[in-house]
């Protein structure tokens, strides 16, 4: 039985005017009850249907054009892959990092993490630790830059970040996991940085990833999301 | 109701699983299907043809690059559409800073938003006709609601304010407001079932 409650909450969760907090919650209640899926499904539609009482308007037959061309230059690289490939996920997201990787910017910001790393390896001499330079994508900055220390036995890690402007009010960058294993990118939380574009930030996947090939830096709603949504700003393998 | 009916969705089912395997001509279809819908919703929100222009070139490419994603157990192809383009809207609005831009069912705000789009219709007239049915049907539907819903629904879907905010502008309590939207979409929902 669904309460009236529910049925607000899904009503405003399907017209997005949840608070990031509220909608986290809701979703996990989402996937514990097909009831309330159904509802939330009956209020997509509805709310679908309110955008046919506008006035009828045509875009003009160039829009096509300009989209039909912008397509054509990017068959090959979706920003995410269809389910019925699920394994090959991380394989558009090491290449688009591969290319920015040579710039070898990034040796400064290794060294330091990787003297904080030492003591931790010390305590846990069998500790792996995998290091990811992460590289810009545009619209990021051109000298922006961050490197991972990742710890798959921890399943945690550190992040430097150099470089990259702080976001616009009401958006916040967030980390993400590109595990093998998972259709879609592990959120790893939200990433912060200083006025002077600087953040270093533990971190910990929401899920396990036990075979991450690269991580990547988004720019999400404020609070972040469960699904990335917004531009990649920096990504990298190893 | 042509955007709601099975044979419809499966048909854009059909199309978006295409898209996902990187198929131009499914892509190519799809627009042709429902750029003008989605255009019109954008320029209901933004108000300014270049910026919903710019917004529907996002949203097609969003479906480009996530056709993979979409669930049909969540909604029809034509919702998520509609919801992708609402949302793209939404955060335009927001970047431009701009307040909020509520035009509800104001003639004079749709002579004005016709006028600037005027030379570029290129629709057949047998669609435009259709269209209209359409867009009159549901209208009218929206209309059935109790006034307060209505309201609450329009303020909620084309506006871009919280549910806090909408109730500060209805004087209303947010217990309230949250009521009139679910009860008014559910209400929208049975009509177009019937």
């Amino acid at each position: 039985m669904i309460s009236d409650e529910q049925q607000d909450q899904a009503a405003l969760y399907v017209l997005g005017l949840l608070e990031p907090h509220e909608a986290a919650a809701f979703e996990s209640e989402l996937n514990a009850n097909s009831e309330l899926r159904d509802i939330a499904r009956e209020l997509r539609e509805a709310a679908g249907s309110v955008a046919l009482t506008v006035p009828s308007q045509t875009p003009p037959a160039s829009l096509k054009q300009r989209i039909m061309r912008e397509i054509a230059m990017k068959p090959e690289a979706p920003t995410v892959v269809p389910l019925q490939r699920p394994s090959l996920g991380w394989i558009p997201w090491a290449i688009a990092a591969g290319l920015a990787v040579f710039c070898g910017l990034l040796a400064l910001d290794r060294v330091r993490l990787e003297r904080q790393l030492a003591d931790m390896r010390a305590t846990d001499p069998l500790m792996q630790t995998t290091f990811f330079t992460l590289a810009p994508s545009a619209p990021a900055p051109a000298d922006a830059k961050a490197t991972v220390a990742w710890q798959p036995g921890r399943q945690s890690g550190v992040i430097r970040i150099s470089n990259l402007p702080a976001p616009q009010p009401g958006k916040d960058y967030q980390l993400w996991a590109v595990d093998a294993e998972h259709k879609d990118p592990i959120s790893a939380g939200i990433v912060r940085v200083d006025k002077n574009g600087v953040g270093q930030v533990r971190f910990k996947p929401v899920e396990k990833a036990e075979h991450v090939k690269a991580f990547a830096i988004s720019l999400e709603r404020e609070g972040g999301v469960p699904k990335k949504e917004g531009p990649i700003l920096l990504v990298g393998t190893t | 109701m042509a955007e709601t009916s099975t044979a419809q969705q499966m048909l854009d089912r059909k199309m978006i699983a295409r898209i996902g395997r990187r198929d131009q001509s499914a892509f190519s279809a799809l627009y042709d299907r429902l750029s003008g819908p989605l255009y019109s919703l954008a320029m209901k929100m933004l108000g300014d043809p270049a910026e919903a222009q710019d917004a529907l070139q996002d949203v097609f490419l969003q479906i480009w690059s996530r056709a993979g994603t979409y669930d049909p157990e969540k909604s029809s192809v034509f919702s998520w559409a509609v919801l992708l383009t609402r949302s793209r809207a939404i955060d335009r609005l927001r970047a431009r800073d701009r307040r909020l831009r509520v035009v509800v069912g104001s003639t004079a705000d749709e002579n004005k938003i016709a006028e600037a789009t005027n030379a570029s219709t290129v629709e057949s007239a047998a669609d435009t006709a259709n269209k209209k049915d359409e867009a009159a049907h549901v209208r009218s539907l929206l209309n059935n609601l109790p006034e307060d819903q209505r309201q609450a629904i329009e303020l909620a879907f084309f506006g871009h304010r919280t549910h806090h905010e909408i109730a500060a502008q209805l004087g209303q309590p947010l217990g309230t407001v949250k009521a009139r939207i679910r009860r008014g979409l559910l209400k929208l929902r049975e009509q177009f079932r019937t």
